[in-house]
């Protein structure tokens, strides 16, 4: 690995930061190639260094999901994988398309609405000319009102129908969209349930090692009764995951729990940045 | 009532929390769907269940359910004849063959 801030250049899998002003951010962004102020040329990070690419004092970590990508890295694999790719692939290939309803929805009731409204315009035109009619009362202009009203009630009567026939398609598409969503939901807790199982499998496989870790780590912890979990100082499960994990590139140092780097190096058997 | 339902991990979490949160206004709980009263409030928290997670959120209203009154006699008595039969095995079309029961067919194309 080669490490360079500013003009000055570090090689080697130890490299000693302590004299520089550079924040354990600042070298895993440089690990993960990003610019910046610190450049790190060394191999790729897998996903385990996403656990442990910093190790710092106040280290909280997921343990099982870090051991099984630690597992990952030394090439192990899960009876849940092909499955696992199987569910991923087809979630992936699930669309399910969108269909608002909201605005049908809208129209009925703006329909309905108005049709009721006009039903009760022409009730009332009805009335009137009744009793104009019986009190001999002339009637001509109030039945022109009440042909009109009549002639609008059945316009608004026949959008209603329209409005409630176009909403009951759509409800028919909704439902068959709400079919591809029930599936992606379905293959959604399939593949966190193969994850799962996948973890604990892994992190199962690496119990023993783990354990054996933790002991010789610098700092308090054990592990736990259920593999994958531990029991103790986190920063210390951190460094074990480091320590049983194959790791291509630097994990960054921001604890002193070891006398120099060449010792980090040694104990975790991994490229290691010490800041 | 309000029948929710959801269709997504996210929108299943936020049910369950709103559940939890609201269960006064909660009638039935089922894994990814709930039941809540029809009130101003049920309706309320549908809403925003639906303005939160859109077409992962179907809220649907249910309507009491009065047999005597939205069923034809012949359909009521043909479920109970038919769950009194002497052979267990016996599947319903063949049941009601040759007697005044209704066939599965003609139910399938009667709305209630």
């Amino acid at each position: 690995m080669n490490v360079r801030v500013e003009d000055r250049e570090y090689d080697g899998p130890a490299v000693d930061l302590t004299t520089e002003s550079v924040t354990a951010a600042e070298v895993l962004a440089g690990v993960r190639g990003a610019d910046g102020p610190v450049t790190v040329s060394c191999s790729k990070p897998g996903r385990v260094h996403d656990y442990v690419g910093v190790v710092r004092e106040d280290s909280t970590l997921p343990t099982r999901a870090a051991l099984a990508a630690a597992a990952r890295s030394r090439g192990l694999s899960a009876p849940q994988d092909r499955q696992l790719t199987e569910a991923e692939e087809r979630l992936a290939a699930l669309d399910p398309p969108t269909v608002d309803l909201a605005e049908r929805r809208t129209r009925v009731a703006a329909t309905t609405g108005a049709e009721t409204e006009l039903r009760e315009r022409v009730a009332t035109l009805q009335g009137r000319v009744q009793a104009r009619r019986e009190t001999g009362a002339k009637s001509a202009e109030v039945e022109a009102e009440l042909a009109e009203a009549t002639r609008e009630l059945s316009e608004a009567e026949t959008e209603r129908i329209a409005a409630e026939q176009s909403l009951a398609r759509a409800r028919a598409r909704v439902r068959s969209a709400r079919n591809v969503r029930r599936e992606r939901l379905r293959l959604q807790d399939r593949v966190g349930n193969l994850r799962r199982a996948a973890r604990r499998h892994l992190a199962e496989r690496l119990h023993d090692a783990f354990a054996d870790a933790l002991a010789a780590m610098p700092g308090r912890a054990t592990a736990g009764s259920t593999p994958g979990t531990v029991e103790g100082d986190e920063t210390t499960a951190a460094l074990a995951v480091a320590r049983v994990a194959t790791l291509e590139a630097p994990v960054v140092l921001d604890c002193r729990r070891f006398d120099d780097a060449d010792e980090a190096v040694t104990r975790l058997d991994a490229p290691v940045v010490r800041l | 009532m309000l029948l929710v339902i959801t269709y997504s991990q996210a929108a299943r979490q936020t049910l369950r929390n709103v559940c939890t949160t609201h269960e006064e206004s909660v009638v039935r709980r089922f894994g990814r769907a709930a039941l809540f009263e029809t009130t101003e409030f049920g309706a309320f928290v549908a809403l925003r269940l639906r303005a939160k997670h859109g077409a992962d959120v179907q809220v649907e209203r249910t309507r009491p359910f009065n047999e005597f009154r939205a069923v034809p006699d012949a359909v009521r008595e043909a479920a109970t004849a038919y769950e009194e039969r002497q052979h267990e095995s016996t599947p319903y079309a063949k049941f009601a063959a040759g007697t005044e029961y209704p066939s599965p067919e003609t139910m399938r194309q009667s709305e209630l």
